[in-house]
């Protein structure tokens, strides 16, 4: 059955090529669409669990008059009594500028936020020192500085060598340290950062932190967040803002559905396109095979055989466009998660559903034309066409 | 002779295709084809004798009257019944060879058998058998475009006989060939008749008609002649004024 399907395949061979390309093309798009998604999500889903999910932030929010409102001064050390807690940490915004020296205007600072923080924090987000150390203990009180990734660039500091300073407020700061980019901190990334205990001798220090980062059993995410609020203002509760910075990767990833659709649609008409351009090429198939049709019948072949191997013609050259497709759909999928440096990958479902979806258009493509050649007179296909 | 069924009986077959005015093909056509025989049947074209063969053939169904085929009645035969006869009783051989390009002669041949249900092997093993038996022996592997005419018509013999059909129905078997090859395919019709094969020859050309036992003219649809009939003995000389081929 398959040795005489695929007979007039095999006879023009230029032919089944051209038509099988329309579904190739379809079909290609569409593992393409399906692969880079999903290459692309793999690629946030790996970034999300290195950088770990258990990271809350806890930011004052506003008052009931929509009025910005503060933490008090004992929520960090409240927070670090609840028990999944592993590690907690504060910041404080600073009202001071931080310039590259006394003769650039204020006016000019470069955006840089100023944070006293606790020694803690690069343990808390995980984060990675580009170049010199983080502080510590026994540089807390003195006029030492930690640069963000994007601070450090502003101000044209690459490393800590040769001994660079920053002029913060109205005074030098030796900088000791540059931090990597932190993915789930971007606002760590635009900040100059001082010990809390040179702040307080330095600066007029208000003890209520602006952000409080902390980290919690994975597991227990989600009760720790529920009682944050409560824990950190017991007496306003409402007036604490919690968030988890994983959260906006996550959506990130969700994002794209809505384009992928978009995209699966137009290699949906791809597709159906393809179908037609089979069953138009059948039935032109249909009027040359006349004598072999005639032929077939002559030698005993029922309605049914003839319509049979039409349809199974038909459905191979849509198989072939789908094997096709899927290959090409996988090698542009490759190529371009390659480029984008993401971890290849390719659903088999979107594999399996490819050569499916080709075979059963093959099949439905094939109805008509196989209906045509089986209603043929036997009679009137065998006769002499002079 | 015997009293043994006859491979086919016509009685008073009637073909009209319908159109305004209808066309009556065949009237009231009568005859008989004992097993064995090698009959023509001989007409101009218009005569009705291309119907006359898709009805033989079971490839058209007569509008009144009766065909027996080995004594069935295939007049009340379903599609699926029809194909089964001629896939095991019947074997064509036609004017235009109408082999398959895309395969070899002896895979041509095979398909022959390809609708009985039988395996690839035997159909393979009762090919080779067949393609020797015309002569082609050494052309099994070709593709029928790297045959001559002969050798095309050979293969379209071969599949025609593959089945051992109880009827071979051969449609100007010679009409794209040239004389010399003409009379090489009679030739092996002859042959193959004298080994026990019942080959009917439909044809328009009165020389060809002449060299075969017995001949039965067809002229509007009725039968003119019939050799074998000893009450009318019509002479070939009086078919004379038939015309050639369309």
């Amino acid at each position: 059955m398959v040795g005489t399907g695929t007979l007039g395949l095999r006879s023009r061979w230029g032919r089944t090529v051209l038509t099988a390309l329309g579904i190739a093309i379809g079909i290609a798009s569409m593992v393409a669409v399906v692969g880079i998604s999903a290459s692309s999500k793999a690629d946030l889903i790996a970034q999300i669990d290195q950088l770990g999910t258990n990271l809350l932030v806890v930011q004052p929010g506003n008052n009931v008059l929509g009025e910005g409102a503060t933490l008090p001064p004992e929520a960090p050390a409240m927070i670090r009594r609840i028990g999944p807690v592993e590690s907690a940490t504060s910041i404080v915004k600073l009202a001071a500028t931080t310039r590259q020296s006394p003769y650039v205007p204020k006016e000019d600072a470069n955006g840089i936020d100023l944070y006293a923080i606790e020694s803690n924090l690069l343990a808390t987000l995980e984060g990675s020192m580009a170049s010199g150390r983080f502080l510590d203990q026994g540089t807390d009180d003195l006029p030492v500085v930690v640069l963000g990734a994007v601070a450090a660039e502003r101000l044209g500091i690459r490393s800590v060598d040769g001994g660079r300073r920053v002029y913060i407020a109205d005074r030098w700061f030796n900088v000791v340290g540059i931090l990597d980019s932190l993915a789930l901190n971007a606002d760590i990334d635009r900040a100059a950062l001082i010990g809390l205990d040179a702040a307080v001798t330095m600066f007029d220090v208000k003890r209520n932190a602006s952000s409080i980062y902390l980290r919690a059993q994975p597991e227990q995410i989600e009760s720790v967040r529920r009682v944050l609020a409560a824990t950190a203002n017991p007496h306003a509760p409402n007036e604490v803002s919690v968030s988890r910075p994983s959260d906006a990767l996550e959506a990130r990833a969700q994002v794209d559905q809505n384009l992928q659709n978009l995209l699966l649609g137009l290699g949906g008409v791809a597709l159906l396109v393809g179908g037609i351009g089979i069953a138009n090429v059948m039935v032109i198939s249909v009027l040359e095979r006349r004598g072999e049709i005639g032929v077939r019948r002559a030698l005993g072949a029922t309605r049914h055989h003839i319509r049979a191997q039409f349809i199974v013609e038909s459905s191979l050259l849509a198989l072939l466009g789908g094997i096709l497709g899927v290959t090409l759909g996988a090698a542009v999928t490759f190529a371009y998660a390659d480029r984008q440096g993401w971890l290849v990958e390719i659903p088999t479902i979107g594999l399996a559903g490819g050569v499916g979806a080709a075979l059963v258009l093959g099949a439905v493509a094939g109805l008509y034309p196989a209906a045509r050649a089986a209603r043929l007179d036997p009679a009137e296909a065998v006769r002499p066409t002079n | 002779m015997s009293e043994a069924t006859p491979v086919l009986q016509l009685d008073q077959v009637t073909k009209t295709y319908p159109g305004s005015p209808p066309v009556e093909a065949l009237r009231d056509v009568t005859l008989e084809i004992a097993a064995g025989e090698l009959v023509t049947i001989v007409g101009p074209s218009g005569s009705g004798k291309s119907t006359l063969l898709n009805i033989i053939g079971t490839l058209d169904r007569v509008t009144s009257g009766t065909i027996a085929i080995e004594g069935h009645d295939v007049a009340r035969f379903s599609d699926r019944a029809l194909a089964g006869m001629r896939s095991a009783r019947i074997g064509f051989v036609f004017q235009q060879f109408h082999l398959l390009e895309g395969m070899s002669a002896m895979d041509n041949v095979a398909t022959g058998l390809l609708y009985q249900g039988i395996s690839r092997s035997q159909r393979r093993s009762a090919s080779i058998a067949a393609l020797e038996r015309v002569g082609l022996g050494h052309r099994m592997q070709h593709r029928p475009g790297k045959l001559s005419g002969g050798e095309r018509q050979r293969v379209a013999i071969a599949r025609a006989l593959v089945g051992d059909p109880a009827i071979v129905l051969a449609d100007e078997p010679t009409g794209n060939l040239d004389t010399r090859t003409s009379r090489e395919i009679l030739a092996l019709l002859e042959e193959l008749n004298r080994d026990g094969s019942t080959i009917i020859v439909i044809t328009h050309d009165l020389e060809i008609a002449a060299q075969l036992p017995r001949q039965i003219g067809i002229r509007d649809g009725m039968v003119e002649f019939d050799s074998s009939d000893a009450v009318t003995v019509a002479p070939l000389a009086s078919l004379g004024t038939i015309g050639g081929r369309a």
